[in-house]
């Protein structure tokens, strides 16, 4: 509730420990380093002879009635002749329902509700005031649409697939299918030149007894030319369907491994939540030790894992809900990046909001960002969503103290100082109870306020981290665990959220924790009922 | 050789051990063991009210389920408001505040909402309509059923989350209401199966045989806690469900099939719910054209659901 936020707010200021919040909070944004763009949840079919499999994916999903507005990006990384991308549908899709919009948009949402760090400075016990800078990250949006259209119907008689409508889009091609059987589908096609991964069979009859159909997309490579852009950007598609679901099981292609998935949704109403799956919220409000700020992408990672392992990999989670409504004053608090401005919002396709004259916009809005490693076996089923009327908010944000600095002597000194002595090692237990990390070199923290330098944090393959890695990515033809073709070498900063590293191409590890809470607390009623019931009379 | 039989005499003098230590237990509490039992076997909804507050109690704790803080309290305060109210209008005896306890663990298990005044609009809704939609003394809505479905549809700021309950978690409470049935003996578990079988079948049906999903598909879908909630405590409910037994029985198969209408056709969240809250009037129609007993809770040291 956006009243309890502004209580813990109210409470953090007039909180009786030695911290002060400064006039300016110097917040950090951070953001996903990976700005290549990201698929959607349906499956590459490349015309190579070797399948491509996409390991991240990020979703905008605006809902409104029966009304569902999906943007979807591409993350393909190789020659564009031979990407294509099929992505099923519940309705044949109009002209007017699909566009190319701007990358932008993703970048924007993810820097305004990705997890966040925020630093305090504790005032000094000796009465001196530092002064603090508030920094805050602008983002800039910019929005592009193009349209062309085309469209044949085709009915191919030898595979009972039928081409429903056929349309160019910016620099896409774009075939609407719909087929009889899933053995026609899969032969039309191979026949036509593509190759569908393994996986990705087994789910085709299921789609098609339910009536979906198949957006399959190529890139016009004359469109692009003329068109000058060198990248792929995102498709967006409309429809009105009562399903609210993302159709994720057509992305596990593979099979091995995980795939990571953030979905932004955008409502009028409420919080998203999943209907068939936990929806948990992540750790929150927990204060870290000062370190951490450099590793924060590394730390992220580590304690969305450790999250994982301890609630199921079975599960969805949270990581942003705020109501961004026109009328709201406080729209972040505190603000990583820019809440969606009005130009966005149309773009992600929210048509329910009315313009202002001061450029902002009236309608009620909540934004919910949701965040799932999904891979074959712990999710045999598509998302399906429910939008709650919900409208209490909620943020990932990780709290850094920072000591005072000591000026000369006074008698208050050495109390604060063994407080916040304490203070920290408290800190450092947190972060190994959110990390899993071994906090044991870590023992000069406590005492050392100024000029620490911490030990690297753990690195799961490569043992240490550094502040920066230069990671190289190369094809290999027999390995088809790769997440891209062709060899690629990205410098990725360890203070920054890599949402590649949420996804494993290793075997999946299944975590299924066993609910010790849970099975006593059953196990122990039962036990206890029996015996009661036993000693009955009569 | 010898060790051998050291480790079977000392297997084989663990009931008798048992018996010697449990005989050493203090007298004061083998004295609140036994009003322990006394008070449990003092009424059959004792145990109910046991096994919800359990249900609830674990899942709050393990599955972090999003509560308002003080949810409990305006629950069952309203809930507790409301009842006795009821009691005095309706020259009830006390005991029927039971009840009022039982739907507001039913309630909190299954209801969500972000505003206390709905929470507490859902308990009113719940024990009032066992005050007012009454034929021939028999209130045919189940309680926190009317409570749910009424207050959403009233206020449209509450809600019900499926997917709150995991998949880990699912077999722990199967463990927990099987073990209800089995210890309470509970009567009327033929409108249990009659809806699950037949809300199972059509499903199957649906998912295995016709769109060929694969068969864990169909397994997530059965393994829900909030499934076995309803199948289990809320469907069998023997006040407010036909009395005529091969009536209820058609009537349980009806409330399936319009379940597996709303959730197959209509993608309606928690279509269970709203099945047996559309088809609930029918039971005062129901139990004219099919005379058989009332059913009264009643405090013998008999059978511990029983009609008379």
């Amino acid at each position: 509730m956006y009243f309890k936020l502004s209580k813990k707010t109210y409470k953090s200021f007039t909180m009786k420990n030695y911290r002060k919040i400064s006039t300016a909070m110097f917040v950090m944004a951070l953001t996903l380093v990976s700005l290549n763009a990201y698929s959607f949840c349906g499956f590459y079919v490349s015309q190579q002879s070797k399948p491509i499999f996409n390991k991240t994916s990020q979703v905008i999903l605006v809902r409104d009635g029966d009304r569902s507005v999906i943007t979807m990006s591409s993350d393909f990384k190789g020659d564009v002749k031979d990407f294509a991308m099929v992505v099923p549908v519940p309705v044949v899709l109009q002209k007017s329902d699909i566009k190319v919009v701007n990358r932008q948009m993703f970048d924007d949402f993810d820097a305004y509700s990705a997890p966040r760090l925020v630093e305090y400075y504790d005032p000094s016990p000796c009465n001196q005031v530092r002064e603090d800078v508030y920094e805050k990250v602008n983002a800039s949006m910019s929005a592009a649409k193009e349209e062309t259209e085309n469209d044949v119907v085709k009915k191919d008689s030898k595979y009972k697939v039928t081409v429903e409508a056929k349309y160019t889009v910016g620099e896409y091609d774009i075939l609407i299918l719909s087929a009889k059987e899933s053995g026609g589908l899969k032969h039309w096609l191979t026949d036509n030149g593509y190759q569908i991964p393994e996986g990705a069979e087994e789910v085709l009859q299921p789609y098609i007894q339910s009536n979906m159909k198949f957006f399959v997309v190529k890139v016009n490579i004359e469109e692009q030319k003329a068109n000058g852009t060198e990248i792929l950007r995102p498709l967006q598609i409309s429809f009105n369907s009562p399903k609210f679901m993302l159709p994720i099981r057509l992305g596990m292609a593979n099979g091995k491994g995980s795939q990571d998935l953030i979905v932004y949704t955008i409502t009028k109403n409420g919080r998203v939540e999943t209907t068939n799956y936990r929806t948990i919220k992540m750790p929150t409000d927990r204060e870290i030790p000062e370190f951490v700020q450099q590793y924060f992408g590394k730390f992220y990672v580590d304690l969305y894992k450790k999250n994982l392992a301890k609630e199921g990999s079975d599960n969805v989670f949270m990581e942003y809900a705020w109501d961004i409504s026109g009328q709201m004053p406080v729209k972040c608090d505190p603000c990583a990046g820019n809440p969606p401005m009005l130009n966005g919002l149309f773009e992600a396709g929210v048509n329910w909001i009315t313009p202002t004259n001061w450029g902002g916009y009236m309608g009620s809005v909540f934004f919910t960002r949701l965040h799932v490693t999904y891979n074959r076996e712990d999710f045999p089923q598509d998302l399906v969503f429910q939008e709650t009327p919900d409208r209490s908010n909620f943020q990932c944000r990780y709290i850094i103290n920072h000591p005072a600095q000591q000026y000369g002597q006074c008698p208050d000194w050495k109390m604060y100082y063994d407080k916040k002595k304490a203070s920290r090692r408290k800190e450092i237990k947190e972060l190994s109870a959110l990390t899993g990390w071994n906090t044991e070199r870590y023992w000069e923290y406590p005492t050392k306020f100024m000029g620490y330098a911490a030990p690297l944090p753990p690195d799961d393959e490569t043992g240490y981290v550094t502040p920066k890695q230069r990671k190289i990515i190369t094809s290999d033809s027999s390995d088809i665990n790769q997440s891209t073709v062709g060899s690629i070498e990205e410098e990725i900063s360890n203070s920054k959220i890599n949402q590649s590293a949420f996804a494993t191409t290793r075997t999946t590890e299944h975590k299924k924790p066993f609910d010790w809470g849970l099975g006593f607390g059953m196990v122990a009623i039962v036990t206890l009922a029996s015996l009661a019931r036993m000693q009955k009379k009569g | 050789m010898s060790e051998f039989y050291g480790i079977r005499a000392r297997i084989a003098s663990i009931p008798c051990f048992l018996k010697t230590s449990t005989m050493q237990i203090s007298p004061q509490l083998r004295q609140k063991w036994q009003m322990v039992v006394g008070l449990l076997n003092s009424d059959a909804r004792h145990y109910q009210l046991l096994f919800l507050s359990t249900f609830f109690l674990t899942g709050m704790l393990s599955l972090h389920w999003n509560l308002i803080p003080y949810q409990l309290l305006f629950t069952f305060g309203t809930a507790v408001c409301t009842q006795l109210i009821l009691i005095k209008i309706l020259k009830l005896p006390i005991t029927a505040l039971k009840s009022a306890f039982i739907s507001s663990f039913s309630l909190s298990l299954l209801f969500r909402s972000d505003m206390w005044w709905v929470v507490m609009l859902a308990a009113f809704l719940t024990i009032a309509s066992k005050g007012i939609f009454k034929v021939n003394g028999k209130h045919f809505f189940n309680p926190a059923n009317f409570g749910i479905c009424a207050t959403i549809l009233l206020t449209n700021q509450g809600w019900i989350s499926p997917g709150q309950w995991g998949s880990a978690g699912y077999w722990w409470f199967l463990i927990g209401m099987l073990g209800f049935i089995v210890i309470t003996s509970a009567h009327r578990m033929e409108t249990a199966f009659a809806f699950l079988a037949t809300y199972a079948l059509l499903f199957g049906y649906r998912i295995l045989v016709y769109q060929h999903w694969p068969s864990d598909f169909f397994f997530h879908q059965f393994t829900n806690g909030g499934l076995l909630l309803f199948t289990f405590f809320m469907i069998t409910d023997p006040a407010s469900t036909p009395s005529h037994k091969s009536a209820r029985i058609v009537w349980a198969m009806v409330v399936g099939i319009l379940a597996f209408y709303l959730q197959a056709y209509l993608w309606v969240t928690a279509a269970p719910i709203w099945a047996l809250f559309f088809l609930s009037p029918l039971t005062p129609a129901i139990d004219y054209f099919f005379k058989a007993e009332k059913f009264a809770w009643k405090q013998t040291s008999a059978n511990v659901l029983q009609t008379i």
